[in-house]
């Protein structure tokens, strides 16, 4: 999970300008990922209000496994009758919504976590580095399942579950970039100056680091969404006939060798997902650290 | 840009040919099975959340999943009886095996079990009245919820006479010995063997009169068994090894038994691999004749099934015939009372039974004023399907619905507090009043009932204390129709798995069938052969 | 775990005099004081863990004795389990075992739980080792391929492999495998594990198709992060500039220079993954019958037999604590030049 932590080195900007091409391309890697993710978010959010997509539950048992291109049913139906298509746009609503806020809350709570601990230091870092040392050794599996398990599975507590991931990991991408700050000039002479502590966390720490957990969150989106799969397969997660990515495929994986489609469909909107938040996370690290 | 589209695309494309891929060579279709034949080892595979699952160990007074364990006990202990179908899964009935017969005394309420003389134990000691009073005592006193029911009289409950052993109720019980096949206590330990190892170590490696001992047990992952010398038919069991190994779902255990790592799957229940195994050559697919029908059990004593017309409604709203045809590819016959077709005292239709009419219903709705319901049940792959197309269903007639699958656990403890109202379940048995039977989902005592009723009580009470057949059967007919005119629970379909067999493996519940007791099919293992 | 960060130095006062010697040798001073770091997490781990399972609904009581057992059958239930005692009291006793190596037996099964652990770590030590030589063992090259010419053809097609194995979740990977490998080309078993003394070669069969689809997404993951940092360091550090400045070769500066900073994050990396590791393996166990931890582990969830948890839970924890000591050894090997806790 540590993708940033190691290696946001510094970084000289690359020569830009080669020519009108290299312009373009430069462009490009933002502009596919972010056209791709635009599209899906697009897809999932907004175009089951603007167009009649079927509904992605109470589908008819008599319309099962229907082949894709059927009519009415652009990728089929799934073994009680409902639309794949519908539920490819809806199961993306939960399954986004699932990894922004797992993220989001790693980035919030952990990247606070991080940022105090390695900025106050002392007792306190040592008491939260402990800390999370005992989450990172714990199998997060069981914390998970054991969540999961006492809360019952909902969307909710699946991102209660998923933060005890993200929630350690962001910590320590949040800690390393933070204490490489410290380091910096800018930041000693703030210290010598007698700036104080919160505003330094606030006006200095905060806005430098943030680059660095946000392009983090991106990478650790895909790995979220597979992970609430995971828990499906455990019988946990999102709990069907409800749609998530990660419970098609799940579901579908039962009867692999006889319906595959089903769990392709899933995985093919996964893999544009992740390819583009990676994209995107990989284009904009690359121009933060070279700021 | 555009290589970037085209190595996308081409990367669809891989993972769509290796998913596609899957069917399997065609093979040579099963050539027609010789005579029997001696030596192999076969590899059985169950399902890791069922039959899969040993976690307490193999002795008959404690396993409490004795009742998915079918195969392991069986092969182990053989049992006292054994239920016997001709190989279409008809004429089903309960013969003895190690007993030698028995006889009802006092109206049912005394029955003497007489032994098979001759047998020992793999160990070599005596299989007698002894040892099988000295097992019953100790199944009797076991705190496990394998241990029987039996309404034994205080004082000389069980006695021994001879080679019989003889059991006295306190009321006339006359479902002993067909419920005798589900139940724990049809497996007799080694008392020996038992009071040698102690009982830590004898549930790892229990000692019976069955065809196969145990080599190794790892709990809830493999049995490795091997085939007892001692055994008292002649030249049985035909295979030399038999293993028993827990896999995680019906897709790894199919492509297992293609792959040749194992020659038989018990328990295979998702309809699309049913199908696609039924068309592959290589395999031999037997479903079993059903004997448990799935039922809606609604909490009669609680809104909003206190009332009669809510519970009608859902009747009206649950079409029966689309799930079959939808889900299962009418694969399983519809149920209207609390046995399939596989099973005694079987009725195929209830006289009077509310059948699918959401016209019916949405007027019932309507005078209800709305209806909302919550519908649970366990989390397992069949019934969760079912669940989904319920809500589909009731949706559609204005029943406001929401769903939800229990561990175990939380199924439990939703029926311990009563807050429930709806529960899809599967209800009966072979003999309704054996086991996880009628009574269990219907009594007003039982925990997992939804039902308060005296006159029904009555009814199952007297059918399970009944000896003469014809009786019994009409007495379950009113019980039945009682169910139905008080619109207590619909009855969805009679499910049972399927057994897949690899090519050359033949023997009765593997490629014949026989009604499960509960479940699972009680597969004949030590008639069981493979061709070399 | 972040090695370069400085440890808090609980091993400093602890060492007397007379062995002042042998402490000052750094590599005795660093895998002393790094195994004292790690008592407390071992600790905090197993008491998170007890916190954790009393947390969880449902007792292995209940379960056994069914859903008609009386409350007083339950009580009695839990006096033989021992769970009737406060959980202060039984976390003592348990640790008090399990410092002598008795990990307790059973609640379900009565069976002790040292001696099947035992067993099945074997297994599943093989599977995550198996696993992270072949992800390893792939990644670098292919990372350092795909760096040594960035954005270019095989660069292009590392990511887009890469992300697939992100985005496809292990259990289908598996299934996936199994239907080609075992099914169409009866390459290897489908389920199944051969124990090493039946043959090695017969062993690897069983565990390759398991091990890949653990090793995989890792491959993947770490094939990403190594080709992300080594374009980073050429990209810019210093040293590279350097190094390029006395006409050394692209080939010897991303090997020599590049590869070898960049190893240290993996390092770190390969480290953090092993308890999220422990997920895959449970899934992959059920799925390849494999009678390693994971499945006990879940198996024993399941039931609530909690004493198998607290086991098996702990043992990872172990393990997890080794692996990263180990990272920190390979750290001091690689750079002699880091001296820990004198940042």
């Amino acid at each position: 999970m540590a993708i940033v932590e190691a290696s946001a080195s510094p970084a000289l900007l690359e020569e830009a300008g080669q020519g009108r091409f290299r312009g373009w391309l430069r462009h490009l890697e933002l502009i596919f990922p972010g056209a791709l993710l635009v599209l899906i978010i697009g897809g999932c959010f907004v175009w089951p209000l603007v167009a009649a997509v079927p509904d992605p539950v109470g589908g008819d048992v008599l319309e099962s496994n229907l082949p894709a291109f059927s009519e009415g049913h652009l990728l089929g139906t799934d073994p009680n009758g409902n639309d794949v298509w519908s539920r490819i746009l809806y199961g993306g609503r939960a399954s986004l919504v699932v990894g922004v806020a797992v993220n989001v809350l790693g980035l919030i709570v952990g990247g606070t976590l991080g940022a105090v601990s390695a900025h106050v230091g002392g007792l306190l870092d040592a008491v939260i580095m402990r800390v999370l040392d005992v989450l990172i050794a714990f199998p997060s599996l069981v914390l998970t399942l054991a969540v999961a398990q006492s809360l019952g599975p909902s969307q909710v507590n699946t991102i209660f579950a998923l933060a005890f991931f993200s929630v350690p990991a962001f910590a320590r991408v949040s800690r390393a970039a933070t204490l490489r700050l410290r380091e910096q000039p800018f930041m000693t002479a703030a210290r010598l100056s007698g700036t104080s502590g919160r505003r330094m966390l606030f006006r200095h720490i905060a806005p430098n680091i943030t680059p660095q957990l946000v392009t983090f969150s991106m990478l650790s989106m895909g790995i979220i969404i597979v992970i609430e799969g995971a828990l499906s397969f455990l019988g946990l997660g999102i709990p069907p006939p409800a749609p998530s990515w990660g419970n098609m495929i799940s579901q579908g994986q039962q009867a692999l060798s006889a319906t595959p489609m089903l769990v392709v469909w899933p995985c093919v909107v996964l893999f544009l997902t992740v390819l583009a938040f990676n994209l995107l996370g990989e284009t904009l690290r690359a121009r933060w650290s070279g700021r | 840009m555009r290589t970037r589209l085209q190595q996308l695309i081409a990367c669809v494309g891989v993972i769509l040919v290796v998913a596609a891929c899957g069917g399997g060579p065609a093979g040579t279709s099963a050539g027609p099975a010789g005579p029997p034949q001696q030596g192999g080892s076969l590899t059985t595979l169950v399902t890791s959340g069922f039959a899969g699952s040993w976690p307490s160990g193999l002795d008959p007074a404690t396993n409490t999943t004795g009742g998915a364990n079918l195969s392991h006990m069986n092969a182990i202990f053989s049992g006292l009886f054994k239920l016997v179908a001709d190989d279409d899964g008809g004429n089903a009935r309960v013969e003895p095996e190690l007993a030698s017969g028995y006889e009802f005394e006092d109206g049912g309420k005394t029955v003497k079990v007489s032994i098979r003389e001759g047998i020992e134990f793999s160990d070599g000691t005596p299989f007698d009245a002894e040892a099988v009073a000295f097992n019953w005592e100790r199944a009797v006193d076991s705190s496990c919820t394998c241990a029987p029911r039996w309404p034994l009289v205080e004082e000389g409950g069980i006695t021994v006479e001879g080679n019989t052993v003889v059991l006295k109720f306190t009321q006339p019980y006359a479902a002993v010995i067909n419920s005798m096949v589900v139940s724990n206590a049809n497996w007799i330990a080694s008392p020996t063997a038992l009071e040698k190892m102690g009982e830590e170590k004898f549930k790892m490696k229990p000692v019976g009169a069955g065809p196969f001992k145990v080599v190794s047990n790892r709990l809830s992952s493999e049995l490795r068994l091997t085939r007892n010398e001692n055994y008292h038919k002649q030249g049985r069991p035909y295979l030399d090894e038999l293993i028993i190994k827990s896999v995680g779902g019906d897709q790894p255990a199919y492509q297992a038994v293609l792959a040749g790592q194992a020659q038989v799957f018990e328990g295979m229940v998702t309809t699309p691999l049913i199908d696609q195994a039924q068309g592959n050559p290589q395999v031999t697919v037997t479903p079993q004749p059903p004997t448990s029908p799935y039922v809606i059990q609604l909490n009669t004593k609680k809104a909003p099934f206190d009332e009669q017309k809510a519970r009608e409604a859902i009747y009206y709203a649950t079409d029966v015939e689309a799930i079959r045809k939808g889900l299962f590819g009418n694969r399983y016959p519809a149920a209207q009372t609390f046995t399939g077709p596989g099973g005694m005292f079987h009725d195929d239709t209830v006289p009077g039974y509310r059948t699918y009419d959401p016209e019916k219903a949405r007027q019932l709705v309507k005078e209800l004023g709305g209806l909302t319901v919550h519908l649970g049940t366990i989390k397992q792959y069949v019934a969760e399907q079912i669940n989904t197309a319920l809500q589909s269903q009731w949706e559609e007639v204005g029943i406001k619905t929401t769903i939800d699958s229990h561990e175990l656990n939380s199924l439990i403890g939703n029926f311990n507090s009563g807050e429930w109202e709806a529960m899809l379940q599967t209800a009966g048995a072979w003999d309704p009043a054996a086991g996880v039977g009628v009574g269990f989902r219907f009594d007003s005592e039982a925990p997992f009932s939804g039902v308060a009723d005296p006159e029904l009580d009555t009814l199952l009470d007297d059918a399970a204390a009944t000896i003469e057949p014809q009786e019994r059967d009409e007495l379950y007919a009113e019980a039945g129709k009682l169910i139905s005119d008080k619109a207590y629970a619909p009855f969805i379909l009679a499910f049972a798995p399927t057994n897949i067999a690899a090519e050359g493996v033949h023997g009765p519940g593997v490629t014949t069938k026989i009604p499960p007791v509960l479940v699972n099919t009680g597969i004949q293992w030590d008639e069981v052969w493979m061709s070399q | 775990m972040t090695t370069t960060e400085p440890v808090t130095d609980d091993a400093r006062e602890a060492a007397p005099g007379a062995v002042a010697r042998l402490v000052h040798s750094p590599s005795v001073r660093l895998i002393a004081r790094r195994l004292v770091a790690a008592v407390p997490i071992v600790l905090g781990v197993s008491i998170l863990t007890f916190i954790v399972l009393s947390l969880i609904p449902g007792d292995a009581a209940q379960l056994l004795l069914g859903p008609e057992a009386t409350p007083e059958q339950i009580a009695a239930m839990h006096r033989q389990m021992g769970l009737d005692q406060p959980p202060v009291q039984r976390y003592l006793g348990w640790l008090g075992g399990a410092l002598t190596g008795d990990l307790g037996n059973s609640l379900v099964s009565g069976q002790p739980v040292t001696g099947e652990l035992g067993s099945r770590l074997a297994v599943t030590g093989e599977l995550v080792g198996l696993a992270f030589v072949l992800s390893l063992g792939l990644a670098i090259p292919v990372a350092l391929l795909a760096a040594y010419k960035p954005n270019r053809l095989f660069d292009r097609v590392s990511m887009l492999v890469s992300i697939t194995g992100l985005a496809v979740a292990n259990y289908v990977i598996a299934l996936l495998l199994v239907l080609v490998f075992a099914v169409q080309f009866a390459f290897f078993p489908a389920i199944g594990f051969v124990p090493i003394g039946q043959g090695i070669g017969e062993n690897l069969r069983s565990m390759l198709l398991p091990a890949v689809s653990i090793a995989f997404p890792l491959f993947c993951f770490y094939t990403r992060f190594l080709r992300g940092d080594l374009v980073d360091q050429l990209r810019g550090e210093d040293y590279i500039v350097t190094a390029r400045a006395k006409g050394i070769g692209p080939g010897q500066v991303l090997l020599r220079h590049a590869f070898r900073n960049s190893s240290f994050g993996l390092l770190t990396v390969v480290g953090l993954n092993l308890g999220t590791l422990i997920g895959a393996t449970v899934i992959i166990e059920q799925i390849f019958a494999l009678p390693g931890i994971g499945q006990l582990l879940l198996q024993a969830i399941n039931t609530r037999d909690f004493v198998v948890v607290q086991a098996c839970v702990v043992v990872f924890a172990v393990v997890a604590v080794l692996a990263n000591l180990v990272t920190d050894l390979l750290y001091a090997v690689l750079d002699p030049r880091i001296r820990y806790g004198n940042r």
